[in-house]
């Protein structure tokens, strides 16, 4: 081809590709996307339940236990001093019988809220300050879903992997929640009982430290990979016989409309995990089950690639009874997330485009309850207006790095602002505002700068 | 003929056509109801729970009753992945591969038809119809590589072995 053809062409295509509308992968056209900001988002609901004080105000013990030590101990994520007596956040010292002495290092050399935008003051604004109705407002933008979702229900509202499936056009395998457990609704959080929404447009759902555990050792590993044969052919044409004496509308398992290679695709990580027998890409410091998902969570971003991940970690939820617990989990929680983040930047296809927002699901209460640990450190729940303080950071792709937004006196943001903030991120904000299914005072992020 | 003989003949006539005439038909019409005509799985509608699901299959593979503990952690593994096909999928694999009541490739092709009857009771509860037979048997026969195991996985898969 002769240059000035190549150049007529290609001007010609990039022309063509900004007149018209995206035309999605089901067929149905979109011409209201804007071009994506990053190609991957990572959403980490952070940790179970996070003190202000603890976290972005960084007082350590002096904001709740009357001792004069402060310092930050994210300090992956946050920039500031760690610190420097009074340690029981780190490892244990087993040589002296000391708890938590050993603070874990600094994977990340720069902080994240050096690298991009953090808002320190975010409100949790309506409902209950429970875990589930967090989560339920982090992947679905509305406290609403709170009120009539609850324990062992689907949210009312769309999540963000059904805007994403049906008005992006990502498949089922481009977006995943991966949870901590099975316990309550986590299992629920992937899709909306929503008529416009739902199952067609799910995310898939994995709580890898059940599938990988001893549940799933007993139950899954070991299975026969019938997609790896000619076998599994055969028995899709005798299944899709069977299904089509059994053709009634809706009556059907409940499957999430992963294609025949998808559905092979996550048998096959499956099955590789399994063959890993637990030598998965594990952060240094892993004695606690958040950290371990995190290491699954790395696997499956190695594997799929998706385009949106949330993750939720829980282990600080401790705090209820053992303030020690939730001192040392939420270390490991900054540890695991700076892990997360240095690894993300080396895998193949998401290093460089890929934005990650971190983010409690709420906070916790100002006085304390009258559980005393074995510091003699009293412990705190989660129901009074504390517990509506919370912070967001974000980082990476298409996020302004250095940039701090609001402040203790100054809140910006609110929980339910996740939602559009991904939504913008993937070029959808509008129709996900059109839609008229969020929080009315949800926003983007990226508009609250 | 005098006239009183006359008289007893037309009388007689008249006794006699009495007797013999036709007689009106009475006609009696017999309705039958409109009855709606289903499949035979119509009656399914009613969701197997993953407790159900998982009881009836590891019965049906092993012969005995899954135990409570054993049926907890089953239910733990199904639902920590999103698409119920999938670990559907997955579990009557593993399970299949475990079960040691599966009839042999030999027995299912010595007598395809027994194999396919029992096939249908054993996961679906029921005979199957004419064609499904047919289709079953034009199946298996000419598929000489099919396995019963893959049959199997493919009837403890489908949507109507989910309901009843």
């Amino acid at each position: 081809m002769k240059r000035r053809q190549f150049i007529k062409n290609t001007a010609g295509a990039a022309l063509s590709s900004s007149l018209f509308p995206y035309i999605l992968p089901s067929g149905i056209i979109n011409s209201s996307m804007a071009s994506p900001l990053a190609d991957h988002v990572v959403f980490v609901l952070f940790a179970g339940g996070v003190r202000q004080q603890e976290s972005v105000l960084m007082r350590y013990l002096a904001g709740s236990q009357n001792e004069n030590v402060e310092g930050n101990i994210l300090y992956n994520m946050l920039n500031g001093a760690p610190p420097e007596t009074k340690i029981a956040y780190g490892q244990d010292d087993t040589e002296n019988d000391l708890v938590g002495h050993i603070p874990i290092d600094a994977l990340l050399q720069t902080p994240l809220e050096s690298q991009g935008t953090l808002f320190p003051e975010v409100r949790y604004a309506k409902g209950g300050t429970g875990h589930f109705g967090g989560l339920l407002t982090g992947v679905s933008g509305n406290y609403s879903s709170v009120d009539v979702g609850g324990l062992q229900k689907r949210p009312a509202a769309p999540t963000i992997f059904e805007y994403l499936r049906k008005h992006a056009g990502f498949k089922a395998t481009d977006t995943w929640y991966v949870g901590l457990g099975t316990s309550g609704s986590r299992p629920l959080l992937n899709h909306s009982l929503h008529p416009d929404y739902g199952r067609r447009y799910a995310g898939n759902f994995i709580a890898p430290t059940v599938t990988f555990g001893s549940p799933g050792q007993n139950h899954f590993m070991n299975f026969k990979n019938y997609h790896e044969t000619d076998e599994w052919n055969k028995a899709l044409e005798i299944r899709n016989f069977l299904n089509q004496s059994f053709s009634k509308e809706g009556f059907e398992i409940p499957h999430l409309y992963n294609t025949d290679s998808e559905d092979n695709s996550i048998k096959s990580f499956v099955k590789s995990i399994f063959a890993k027998n637990g030598n998965i890409f594990l952060p240094p410091v892993n004695d606690n089950q958040d950290l371990k998902v995190i290491g699954y969570t790395l696997e499956l971003l190695h594997w799929f690639k998706p385009k949106v991940t949330v993750v939720d970690l829980s282990n600080v939820d401790v705090c209820h009874g053992n303030f020690t617990g939730y001192l040392k989990n939420m270390h490991r929680a900054d540890h695991g997330i700076g892990f997360l983040w240095r690894e993300i930047q080396k895998i193949p296809g998401m290093a460089g485009n890929t934005a990650m927002i971190v983010m409690p699901e709420h906070g916790r209460d100002l006085e304390p309850n009258s559980i005393q640990d074995d510091n003699d450190w009293y412990a705190y729940d989660h129901s009074g207006g504390n517990s509506r303080r919370i912070f967001t950071l974000m980082v990476g792709a298409g996020i302004d790095a250095g940039l701090r937004v609001g402040g203790e006196g100054n809140p910006v943001g609110d929980a339910a602002d996740v939602v559009p903030t991904i939504a913008d991120i993937f070029g959808i904000k509008q129709t996900v505002y059109d839609k008229g299914l969020i929080d009315p005072n949800a926003r983007s992020l990226f508009d609250r700068l | 003929m005098n006239m009183q003989i006359f008289t007893k003949l037309c009388f007689l006539f008249i006794v006699v056509l009495g007797l013999t005439a036709c007689q009106e038909d009475i006609y009696e019409v017999y309705e039958i109801n409109s009855v709606e005509v289903l499949p035979v799985n119509a009656q399914k509608n009613k969701a197997k729970t993953d407790a159900q699901y998982v009881s009836i299959l590891y019965t049906n593979f092993f012969q005995v009753p899954i135990g409570p503990n054993k049926l907890l952690e089953a239910l733990d593994a199904i639902r920590s992945i999103g698409d119920k096909q999938i670990s559907y999928d997955i579990i009557v694999s593993k399970y299949l591969n475990q079960s040691p009541d599966l009839p042999t490739k030999e027995e299912m092709y010595a007598d395809p038809e027994t194999f396919v009857y029992d096939t249908y009771k054993r996961f679906l509860t029921r005979q199957p119809t004419e064609a499904e037979l047919a289709w079953m048997l034009n199946y298996i026969t000419s598929n000489p590589s099919l396995a019963p195991d893959i049959v199997y996985l493919a009837f403890a898969t489908s949507n109507e072995h989910y309901y009843y």
